[in-house]
């Protein structure tokens, strides 16, 4: 690169050259075929069983109508096709995770394997430029793996549902797809920094996996197994046919229990990711059928607590200088 | 000979400060998950009482408590669950390990000159990799002993036995693991490849497979009550069930160690009919293929090397 070239263009250049690196290799379609391939698995088979109690009511009620009975003693499933997106969004949680720090890992064992990064290094350019190229190059991995995602979502969605999506419905798809942009680049500067600071960049992938584990899926792990609905199959509460208000209740009585399942989770950002996608797409029963400012506001946090955790990882990395002492595969 | 490759082996992964990590992380969720399982076995009793009480005074029916019946192992249901992802993947890392360590450090072509045969180099890689699960397998189950002593769990005979059973299960899971990461990482040379390859495999084991045999999402898959699911009462469920329960390995041992610790769901059936016959024909087949790639591993190292 002439050294006459801006720090933009240079930034640009290192940018470029990861992504024809990648596509070359194949990494890049590999790991888009297997988040995409993932996530239509879980849609696909989420729409069928749907499918199956939808069969299963249109069955019980002909019966029941056929003996003379009132059908609406048994409530109709109810369709919304964003809810069926349950199972994308946790493959997205966890496999797209490990994608997004792979990909980290990749970008800094590159560099390292085969030299090149010292060799960068004296050229005019700052190391925060390179390694905010490196950074930008994950952005653009993450945005476009997760594009092809959606992509493939929203063309499916309505042949699985047998429902069209509407305008709202494609806007929350983009709040979500956005909201996945921020939590992948957040993992892919966690497995590109610690590949890089670590003796050899295949400890610092094993120590990002060692933290995936924690934060991914042992915290959200802890937090669902201590819910004591949970604890039996269908839900304490309904094995017990206790009404909402009395569970309320009931609840009230758990709040110190409640407060440390929620911190335990609260600890681990791919629950906020999940409590913000869940809420805009409906998954959640609460929010199903809601508009979008309410939700929008009311999970403002969560959509924070994303921003910070990104903005944070990509500060770190961006701020520490590399060391000399790093440059190679083995040190 | 064998026994000596082992032993040096063994001494590597001592060093090792990625394999020493995930033990510590692994023995420390052993005895989280045993206090979590208490603690919430003692929340929904306590949450029964109360319902019970609304009910009396409602004149309602009481249905009998649906925790009453647990056995006290049930306390450690959480265990399966972070043997299947904490104890597999450090197994990966392991079996990535025993490869990658002589590979990286040039001690490939000198082993090759020396008169032991690659065969008998690659069963001193797995000897040394079943030792090391093993050992993560009794630091998990002496945590998980303190840990039933410590609560007030009341213990027979016959649970230590099962809990036995269950350890020994959990070795057999985490071993599979780590001798198709040993094989990988022979047969793939490049930086950390066999490390990925078998964690690929391990993320469509856990991840995948169980939402195409029931239905079952991911995060559900990793929670001991949800992940316990029936087949959707759908042909197509039920065919997919057939065909990819006998490798679908993750549910097989979710099933067995639910069975073994007493809190598998009554009437509840295995994806496939024999699912410790699914374990072990893994076991057979990812130890044939260890065996098989180390004893066919280029001494040079690869172009990577």
């Amino acid at each position: 690169m002439p050294e006459t070239f801006s720090s933009t263009a240079q930034m640009a250049t290192i940018g470029l050259r990861d992504a024809r690196e990648a596509l070359r290799d194949r990494f890049v379609l590999v790991a888009i075929t297997a988040l995409t391939l993932a996530a239509l698995v879980s849609l696909v088979t989420g729409a069928m069983a749907l499918h199956g109690d939808a069969a299963t009511y249109a069955q019980a009620k002909a019966l029941l109508l056929k003996l003379g009975k009132d059908a609406s003693v048994i409530a109709a499933p109810e369709l919304y096709p964003l809810k069926l997106l349950r199972g994308t969004i946790e493959q997205i949680e966890i496999m797209g995770a490990v994608i997004a720090l792979v990909a980290g890992y990749r970008a800094a064992a590159a560099e390292r394997g085969r030299q090149t990064l010292a060799l960068i290094l004296t050229r005019p350019l700052a190391h925060w430029q390179y390694l905010a190229a490196k950074l930008a190059g994950g952005l653009g991995l993450a945005a476009v793996s997760l594009g092809v995602v959606f992509a493939a979502t929203a063309l499916i969605l309505p042949l699985v549902s047998g429902v069209g999506l509407a305008a709202d419905d494609l806007a929350r798809l983009a709040i979500v797809w956005g909201a996945g942009i921020l939590y992948l680049t957040g993992l892919y500067a966690l497995g590109f920094g610690l590949s890089l600071w670590a003796r050899s960049p295949a400890a610092g992938l094993i120590a990002a996996f060692a933290l995936w584990l924690l934060v991914v899926l042992v915290a959200p792990q802890i937090g669902d197994t201590m819910d004591p609905d949970n604890q039996v199959a269908g839900g304490i509460y309904a094995q017990l046919s206790v009404p909402k208000a009395e569970q309320d209740r009931i609840k009230a009585g758990f709040a110190t229990y409640e407060t440390i399942r929620g911190g335990i989770e609260q600890a681990s950002v791919t629950k906020h990711f999940e409590r913000l996608t869940f809420a805009v797409l409906g998954i959640k029963d609460s929010y199903t059928g809601k508009p979008l400012g309410p939700i929008l506001a009311e999970k403002s946090g969560d959509l924070l607590v994303l921003i910070l955790f990104t903005l944070g990882l990509g500060g770190i990395v961006l701020l520490r200088p590399i060391d000399p002492d790093r440059l190679t595969k083995e040190n | 000979m064998s026994t000596l490759i082992a032993k040096q082996a063994l001494r590597g992964l001592a060093r090792d400060r990625g394999v020493a990590l995930l033990a510590a992380i692994l023995a420390v969720m052993v005895a989280v998950s045993a206090f979590l399982g208490w603690s919430a076995t003692q929340t929904v009793n306590a949450i029964y009482a109360q319902a019970v009480g609304w009910l009396t005074a409602q004149g309602a029916p009481v249905p009998p408590n649906p925790l009453h019946e647990m056995p006290p192992l049930a306390s450690l249901r959480n265990l399966p669950v972070y043997v299947s992802f904490l104890g597999a993947f450090a197994a990966i890392v392991i079996g990535q390990a025993l490869v990658e360590t002589d590979r990286r450090a040039g001690v490939l072509p000198l082993i090759g000159t020396r008169a032991v045969t690659a065969a008998t180099v690659a069963k001193g890689r797995m000897l040394a990799l079943t030792v090391a699960t093993g050992a993560l397998m009794s630091v998990a189950g002496l945590v998980s002993i303190l840990a039933l002593l410590t609560l007030p769990i009341q213990m027979g005979l016959a649970d230590w036995f099962s809990l036995a059973a269950a350890l020994a299960l959990g070795w057999l899971y985490m071993t599979i693991f780590g001798l198709l990461s040993l094989g990988l990482a022979a047969r793939l040379p490049g930086t950390a490849a066999g490390l990925l390859a078998g964690t690929v495999a391990w993320l469509a084991i856990t991840f995948v497979l169980p939402a195409l045999t029931g239905n079952v999402n991911p995060t559900a898959a990793i929670n001991p009550v949800s992940a316990l699911a029936s087949v959707p009462d759908m042909p197509v469920f039920h065919w997919l069930s057939r065909l990819l329960g006998p490798v679908s390995l993750s549910e097989a041992f979710g099933w067995l160690e639910a069975r073994a610790m007493g809190y598998l769901p009554a009437g509840l059936a295995p994806r496939a009919p024999l699912p410790l016959l699914s374990l072990g024909l893994a076991f057979a087949a990812s130890a044939a293929f260890a065996l098989h790639a180390n004893a066919t591993l280029d001494q040079t190292g690869g172009p990577d090397a």
